[in-house]
């Protein structure tokens, strides 16, 4: 009896020490919160504006800023919530009404002054994530809601990050859902009741346009990722996803022009003969790889590649290089590379390329065979110690990036973008 | 996908021979070592995925959320 006893007492002790493993200290996943000030302007030109059937200004302007706050809700969970906004001036897409009244001649080169020509997109997206005890699985739910003029959209997803081989291992898994929905904006030649006098042309105008029936756009995606740990100075990450898309896939406002009708014209603006009708369901396969090697205290290489196929006949090759330099502990240059080409889309085809008898076509450039050039240079001051401060928030590290891009088929383009990180004290 | 059935198999074998130990890991716990996007990227990317029919693999949107390609 007191033997039994006396181990009755042993495995309560042995019981309380594994109740006191809760109290013992665990690392938090996030310190403190964290702010990340994001702005950006973005410009581009060119004259395949896809708005006016694949020829005109593609002139635009972005300004975009975006806040994201990390909060640590407890020593394992953190709330992340991020806001933005986007505010874009674009030639082309005032030209879904060119015949406003505006100054000027009538053309696809020139933009007209009508409300389409400027539009402002908002965007919330909190996550979740709950960490293990051991810190070695990490799950996570997020929502999506996003509305401008003409689309809205509403998402949700979850994920899973395991840790594995003494960390030197990881394995993701996450799905998505988004549920959109636009809201047409035909050209205006092409909606009920117009008439122009103006119109020039043989015989009458008259397209065979037909408004779209189902205006929802559903994207469903199942991402998966392996990260491994190749030597102490090298890792690398393998990214795939699976992206199905159905439902009016096709953008409303762009225009096409057939080689088998008679062509009108208004000034110098020529009429479209319909929009773009893409097919109502696409599958997308992106893969993607890392390799980051540590090469020496001042020179890091990070290296990116993917390859893309789609159902729509489009093929992607996507090489980048980035290469940080630390100049000191506080202060790095980043020169950067990006090499991307695609093949052309199945339902592509130049201005007056497509006929009437055609099921699906597009004269959007985007869809086109192209190759892009990007390079620029990246700036980043770190301060882990955050000596400046603003109110109650140190400043962490400033990120400046500048990048040029340039595309075979003329469309060009810049970019900068100012990031900023705070850390509460 | 025979290929990347085959890299897959590779990579996930790989990780029965390297172990570095968290104490051996300073270099590779870097911040310019990071097998993610950093922050600053977004907008790159979303610019991309408008101009570009390609998009995803790269831990950023894979589709939907915007009237974009």
């Amino acid at each position: 009896m007191n033997n039994y006893l006396a181990l009755l007492i042993l495995c309560s002790t042995c019981f309380g020490f594994a109740q006191s493993d809760s109290t013992v200290y665990k690392k938090r996943v996030l310190e403190s919160a964290e702010i990340d000030l994001l702005f950006s302007y973005y410009g581009q030109d060119g004259n395949n504006a896809a708005v006016t059937g694949g020829e005109g200004t593609e002139k635009l302007t972005d300004a975009t800023s975006s806040i994201v706050v990390s909060i640590p809700i407890n020593p394992d969970d953190v709330l992340t919530v991020d806001v933005g906004i986007s505010a874009y001036s674009s030639a082309s897409s005032s030209n879904v009404n060119p015949f406003d009244g505006g100054p000027g001649t009538i053309s696809p080169f020139n933009a007209s002054s009508g409300a389409s020509q400027s539009d402002a997109l908002v965007h919330l997206n909190p996550t979740y994530s709950h960490s293990s005890d051991s810190r070695n699985s990490v799950w996570s739910c997020n929502a999506y809601i996003a509305s401008e003029y003409d689309y809205s959209s509403i998402g949700f997803g979850g994920g899973y990050l395991g840790l594995f081989n003494e960390k030197n291992t990881e394995l993701s898994i996450s799905g998505n859902v988004f549920l959109d929905k636009w809201n047409p904006q035909y050209p205006t030649e092409l909606r009920e009741g117009f008439f122009d006098s103006r119109t020039i042309g043989t015989g009458t105008y008259s397209s065979s346009f037909t408004p779209f029936v189902d205006i929802n756009r559903n994207s469903y995606s199942l991402s998966v990722g392996l990260s491994q740990i190749l030597g102490k100075k090298v890792q690398g990450s393998i990214f795939a996803d699976a992206v199905i898309q159905n439902g009016l896939l096709s953008t409303p406002f762009q225009r096409v022009y057939f080689g088998d009708v008679n062509d009108f014209f208004i000034d110098e603006f020529q009429l479209a003969d319909d929009i773009e009708r893409l097919p109502d369901y696409r599958l997308k396969i992106p893969i993607g790889a890392r390799l980051n090697y540590f090469l020496s205290d001042r020179f890091v290489v990070r290296s990116y590649y993917r390859f893309y196929y789609d159902d729509w006949g489009i093929t992607a090759h996507t090489a980048n290089l980035e290469i940080p330099i630390k100049l000191s502990d506080s202060f790095a240059i980043y020169p950067l590379y990006r090499y991307y080409t695609q093949s052309a889309s199945d339902y592509f085809y130049e201005k007056e390329g497509a006929v009437s008898t055609l099921d699906f076509y597009t004269s959007d450039y985007d869809l086109s065979a192209f190759d892009a050039h990007q390079y620029g240079m990246g700036f980043r001051y770190k301060d882990i110690f955050t000596k400046s401060k603003i109110w109650m928030f140190g400043l962490k590290t400033i990120d400046l990036r500048i990048n040029k891009y340039d595309r075979s088929n003329g469309l060009s383009s810049f970019i900068a973008t100012l990031g900023t990180t705070f850390v509460a004290n | 996908m025979k290929k990347f059935l085959l890299l897959l198999f590779l990579a996930l074998f790989a990780t029965s021979c390297v172990v570095v130990k968290e104490y051996d890991k300073v270099y590779l716990n870097d911040e310019e070592m990071q097998l993610t996007a950093k922050g600053s990227e977004r907008f790159e990317t979303n610019f991309q995925i408008y101009r570009e029919a390609a998009a995803g693999a790269n831990g950023g949107k894979t589709g939907g959320g915007c009237g974009c390609n």
